[in-house]
């Protein structure tokens, strides 16, 4: 598996995404076991504390849930919460990104949104 | 359970300070990191700690003893470096076979496969083997031993790149099913730091920071722009980094904690904030002088 080592996102939260995008692509299915720390270790090549990170991310989030001994596993609604999660942070996080652009390059609020409407458009037409 | 305990130890060379009243802990079953500059102080630690030589001063346990001429300790440890010296009529396998012996937990099967990964000539002495051939046949000792104390200095020296990364596989892989307390010198944290659970940074024979890897990613950023807007915004706040990259334009390294409450405001003030990678984040946090190699170069 390679990681993105110039992104700035942090290993343990690349994996923890990984892991999302597997839940979402129904690699994982409810209640199923994900993997531990170590096999993800293995396959990431990286530190098992870190791999053990990314697994507490999730758990923090309730997207997995602690069976004492027996590991993690994928929550019931997981796929919902993680679908409805990454709408928010993700579009929220570009547009924040297309505004500050916009500023820079002198593009008027009214001026923004009609190029995504324009674009928006063409996209249908495709 | 600390396997190693350092307290306030200092090694003197003549009039020459290798350590400097250096005090750590390191705990069972981790793998750190030790990084720093080419004279920090690196190798001489990690000689002491495998017993190789004394404290000037000061405490040193490892496995609760003081490792120096200690029998337990060393047939619990092992120190791998490219200066390792066999005799000069052993072939590789008799270096093998004889180490065998020396080391309880030794797993020859393991040193077969990885002799023969790396497409070894078993009758081939160790002495004439390239730099990097060699580190590679030391660094398998270095596996295979399974010491509850591995100690590699610099192992990765001479190695191409793609066995560098061959050998923090196998040496991680083996580590996950057979968990030991690893230390790992280098200067080039990047190739390493993903395998890293803590890093312990010396400068000058003192140490600079001891701290989970993840803690080191987000200690710092670094923030680029307008000079003055730049200015105005770290004023009075410790910078660990600064040079000018254009005219009217800075690049600062700055700890992120100085700057939490003013974060949301660093993108409207124009000013563009830029991941640091933790190799970079080492260089200037041992960094003899505030600037560069570009100040070298600059004409007054």
């Amino acid at each position: 598996m390679i990681l993105n080592t110039d992104s700035m996102k942090p290993i343990y939260v690349q994996i923890a995404e990984w892991l999302e995008v597997e839940i979402l692509n129904s690699n994982m299915k409810e209640d199923e076991r994900i993997y531990s720390q170590y096999q993800l270790a293995d396959m990431f090549t990286v530190n098992p504390a870190t791999a053990a990170k990314g697994l507490n991310l999730l758990a923090d989030e309730n997207i997995v849930y602690k069976k004492r001994g027996l590991g993690m596993f994928v929550s019931p609604n997981a796929k919902q919460f993680i679908l409805t999660k990454r709408r928010k942070q993700i579009l929220e996080q570009m547009i924040k990104e297309l505004v500050i652009e916009a500023n820079r390059l002198d593009v008027s609020e009214s001026e923004l949104i009609m190029m995504i409407h324009n674009f928006k458009q063409d996209y249908k037409e495709e | 359970m600390n396997v190693i305990q350092c307290h306030d130890v200092t090694k003197s060379y003549g009039q020459n300070r290798a350590l400097d009243h250096l005090s750590f802990e390191i705990g069972e079953n981790k793998i750190t990191g030790l990084i720093g500059r080419n004279g920090a102080g690196k190798t001489t630690l990690l000689k002491m700690i495998a017993g190789y030589i004394k404290p000037t001063q000061g405490e040193l346990q490892v496995f609760t003893r003081k490792p120096f001429n200690n029998l337990d300790v060393s047939a619990k440890t092992i120190f791998i470096d490219d200066n390792m010296t066999f005799p000069d009529s052993f072939r590789l396998t008799d270096i093998l076979s004889e180490v065998a012996p020396f080391y309880a937990a030794w797993n020859s099967s393991l040193a077969d496969a990885l002799f023969n990964y790396f497409s070894f000539d078993p009758n081939q002495a160790h002495s004439n083997m390239s730099k990097g051939s060699k580190s590679t046949f030391n660094s398998i000792i270095g596996i295979a031993t399974r010491c509850p104390l591995t100690i590699f200095d610099e192992p990765t020296t001479g190695m191409d790149s793609a066995v560098r990364k061959d050998f923090y596989k196998a040496l991680l892989k083996d580590y996950l099913e057979h968990p030991r307390t690893i230390l790992l010198s280098s200067h080039l944290l990047s190739e390493l730091e993903e395998i890293l659970e803590d890093i312990l940074l010396i400068d000058n024979g003192s140490k600079c920071l001891h701290l989970p890897i993840m803690e080191l990613r987000e200690l710092a950023v670094g923030i680029r722009g307008n000079e003055q807007a730049l200015l105005t915004f770290v004023e009075g706040k410790e910078l660990i980094y600064k040079e000018e990259f254009a005219k009217g334009s800075l690049y600062v390294v700055i700890k992120k904690e100085s700057i939490e409450q003013e974060f949301k405001h660093v993108r409207q003030n124009g000013l563009e904030v830029l991941p640091i990678s933790p190799d970079d984040l080492c260089v200037y946090l041992t960094g003899k002088t505030g600037g560069g190699i570009d100040d070298v170069f600059k004409r007054s």
